[in-house]
């Protein structure tokens, strides 16, 4: 079985080429099932984001034609998506997913969606039934690496864009945002980003002015809030907490005699300015008041491009961080092979353990019920010793990888050709009263598979 | 008894002082649950302790310096945790911990022998006075700290700092927000003030019980006493008839800490007011 990966992203496609190819919530459990009915593939799921468009499948066979689909599926000419189209498989594959899937291949590196939209397109997949054990173990382990990444690093603390940084601002100056009425003087894009998030983290009533009323009344419709006249500017101001600047006068429109008028009749309470006016709208010197914070756009995004500069620096430990943990899952891969091989030589020794005491049974005569249960606790126990180092040794070549070694104990111990891939099989498929199987797997396996739970 | 308690309070302070400087400076919240368990069970075998110290002075055991310093601790704990419930701001901690700790350590160490000059303060309600004013000049000195990390976030917030900047301001990135320091400050000198009034009110009925009567009142000391609450009433109505804040706040409150503080120390100088002697 091997892992494949083909894809589209921001850095390899135009958006022209991106949003042809986007698939949308509603699709894609269709379009995931139609993946999953390409020959040779046996699971598969698709990542579909504005900055990606990702199709990872488990195939058994090497036709299995992930791109030709692509084309197919989106009636694309071949020629059009070659060029921006990537490819891995196996270990490549898992590295490419889990870096995705901690933020690490994002366009704003450490941003928090991407995860959210690889667990959905992941139970999007399990819901169409289009994935089982392979998948099911590698996106765990994803999620665990993406969640690892997070808490050991710090990529995601800091804000780095301009909205956010003042968001963040105002929480030092105001703590809970929950109630606070924000002033947007001026109706432009910026301002109503930066509403927006301040309206996500709870401000309360939106007041707006501009100098085109019917901007104003839009803007204000929007966030449910109430129009100012842009005469009344200034005795309005003092009911804002925060004051969103975004003007295009030539001159300063709020000046520290309005500052000083503001804080008395707030009776000293803080205020806070974010003028993103070019030119600027608040004379810096208003920042001087006691109880005024003026931050201008270049200040905001001297503070982005900070935290930016050190989500990077978080960057490089955090692809360490996935470098471990793409190892970790390979190993684990490998071990869970051995699985097989080691189910085999127990039901073995098993059958062997059962033949010997039906055996001696006639020569032992009626057993009392103490003393079967000493004989069997004997059998069992001296079966158990016998086996536990080839175990050891098998669950060792698997974790070097080392198939030589493997085939050779196999051989010494005279488990049945095709064992492993049979067995691979009951363990896809393991069901929970398989005992022998159950025990196997908790045997070799046990440890890690927990840890891989998110 | 009330010794073996008060000293488990004391070494679960200290470690919890010392948990308190990574949950508050690297923001570990692991470290900040450690704090708050380490700290919510010295605040509790303190209490206890000071509960058995209090029984024992019904039987005629005097109250000492030692005894003064652990009900303080016990008060300066207290209020951290009760800001710390109300404002989630455990960062006060830095102070309110190490401090407690400190008060508490020299009571821990054993019981000091006093004895009181006079038999008319062997009464209950002396701890209530005391107990009161303690928990008052507890607040006030809370309210000025959250008055002077306002000035500081202030400066902070002002200043534009960028991150990885060099700067003064750099090391205190774990100071609350401004408001909620300010509603701190705010909460403390209101919680002190009814304190200070019930305790003075109680310290003036005791002081009329005792052979000095009136004269008691000419001593400089409790004159003293009376213009601190003067003047902490004059700072609770500026405070609120301005709505002062700030930098001017941060002022008004340390001047009546100094003068809280002037007053305690007369204790020492007092002939009719003052700790027990050997």
């Amino acid at each position: 079985m091997t892992l494949a990966l083909i894809g589209v992203n921001y850095k390899t496609a135009p958006i022209e080429l991106r949003e042809r190819i986007a698939i949308s919530r509603e699709e894609l459990p269709e379009t995931t099932r139609a993946l999953a009915a390409v020959p040779g593939v046996s699971e598969c799921m698709i990542v579909s984001t504005c900055n990606r468009v990702e199709l990872l499948a488990a195939v058994d066979s090497p036709e299995a034609d992930l791109t030709g689909f692509l084309h197919r599926y989106f009636g694309l000419d071949p020629a059009l998506l070659a060029p921006h189209i990537y490819e891995q498989r196996d270990r490549d594959a898992v590295r490419h997913l889990f870096r995705v899937a901690a933020s690490l291949d994002s366009m704003v590196v450490g941003e928090p969606q991407i995860l959210g939209q690889v667990k959905e397109a992941f139970a999007v997949a399990r819901a169409s039934g289009t994935v089982a054990g392979q998948l099911e173990h590698l996106l765990q382990s994803a999620f665990a690496a993406a969640k690892k990444v997070r808490s050991e690093t710090e990529i995601g603390a800091s804000s780095v864009s301009i909205a956010s940084v003042a968001v963040d601002l105002a929480r030092k100056i105001f703590g809970s945002l929950q109630g606070r009425t924000v002033f947007l003087v001026g109706a432009g894009k910026m301002s109503e980003l930066a509403a927006r998030h301040l309206v996500q983290q709870g401000a309360g009533a939106i007041l707006v002015s501009n100098r085109t009323q019917a901007r104003a009344q839009r803007m204000a419709e929007e966030f449910r809030g109430r129009v100012i006249p842009f005469e009344q500017l200034h005795q309005a101001a003092s009911e804002a907490d925060i004051v969103i600047s975004s003007t295009g006068a030539p001159h300063p429109i709020f000046r520290p005699e309005d500052g000083q008028a503001f804080l008395h009749r707030r009776r000293n309470r803080p205020m806070f300015f974010i003028d993103i006016a070019v030119p600027r709208d608040v004379d810096p010197a208003m920042g001087k008041l006691e109880g005024i914070f003026v931050y201008d756009i270049d200040d905001l995004q001297q503070v982005a491009a900070a935290h930016m500069a050190e989500r990077s620096r978080e960057a490089g430990d955090a692809e360490a961080l996935i470098a471990a943990e793409v190892e970790r899952f390979q190993q684990r891969q490998r071990t869970v092979n051995a699985a097989p091989a080691i189910v085999a030589l127990q039901r073995q020794a098993e059958e062997i353990r059962q033949t010997e005491l039906r055996r001696v049974q006639s020569r032992l005569g009626a057993l009392s019920a103490e003393q079967a249960a000493a004989v069997e606790a004997l059998t069992r126990g001296l079966v158990n010793k016998f086996l536990h180092p080839p175990m050891q040794a098998l669950k060792q070549a698997a974790r070097e990888g080392d198939s030589a070694r493997m085939e050779v104990l196999c051989d010494a111990w005279s488990v049945p050709a095709g064992a492993e891939r049979e067995a691979e099989q009951t363990l896809a498929s393991s069901e929970p009263g398989n005992g022998e199987t159950e025990k196997a797997e908790a045997a070799h396996v046990g440890e890690s598979s927990v840890e891989t739970r998110p | 008894m009330y010794l073996l308690w008060l000293r488990v309070a004391a070494i679960l302070y200290a470690a919890a002082s010392v948990a308190v400087f990574p949950a508050v400076l690297y923001s570990l919240s692991r470290w900040r649950k450690i704090c708050v368990h380490l700290g919510g069970l010295a605040l509790f075998f303190h209490f206890v302790s000071v509960v058995e110290m209090l029984v024992q002075a019904h039987r005629w055991m005097p109250v000492g310096v030692r005894e003064i310093e652990s009900l303080l601790g016990l008060a300066v704990a207290g209020l951290f945790f009760l800001v710390w419930w109300l404002y989630d701001a455990i960062s006060l901690g830095i102070f309110a911990l190490p401090v407690t700790f400190f008060l508490v350590l020299v009571p821990a160490l054993g019981p000091d022998r006093y004895t009181f000059p006079s038999e008319g303060v062997r009464v209950s309600w002396l701890v209530a006075h005391i107990a009161a004013l303690l928990i008052s000049y507890v607040a006030l000195a809370f309210s000025m700290l959250a008055s002077v990390l306002y000035l500081i976030q202030e400066q902070r917030i002002k200043s534009k700092l960028k991150p990885g900047q060099d700067s003064w301001w750099a090391p205190f990135e774990w100071l609350p927000p401004l408001d909620t320091l300010e509603r701190i400050a705010h909460a403390t000198l209101e919680f002190g003030f009814p304190c200070m009034t019930v305790g003075l009110v109680i310290g003036s009925v005791l002081a009329q019980e005792t052979p000095l009567g009136a004269s008691y009142f000419l001593d400089p000391k409790i004159i003293a006493a009376f213009i601190s609450w003067v003047v902490y009433v004059l700072l609770l109505l500026v405070r609120r008839s301005a709505g002062l804040r700030g930098r001017r706040a941060a002022y008004l409150s340390g001047a009546v800490f100094l003068v809280m503080i002037a007053v305690w120390a007369a204790n020492l100088f007092s002939h009719v007011h003052r700790y027990g002697a050997q």
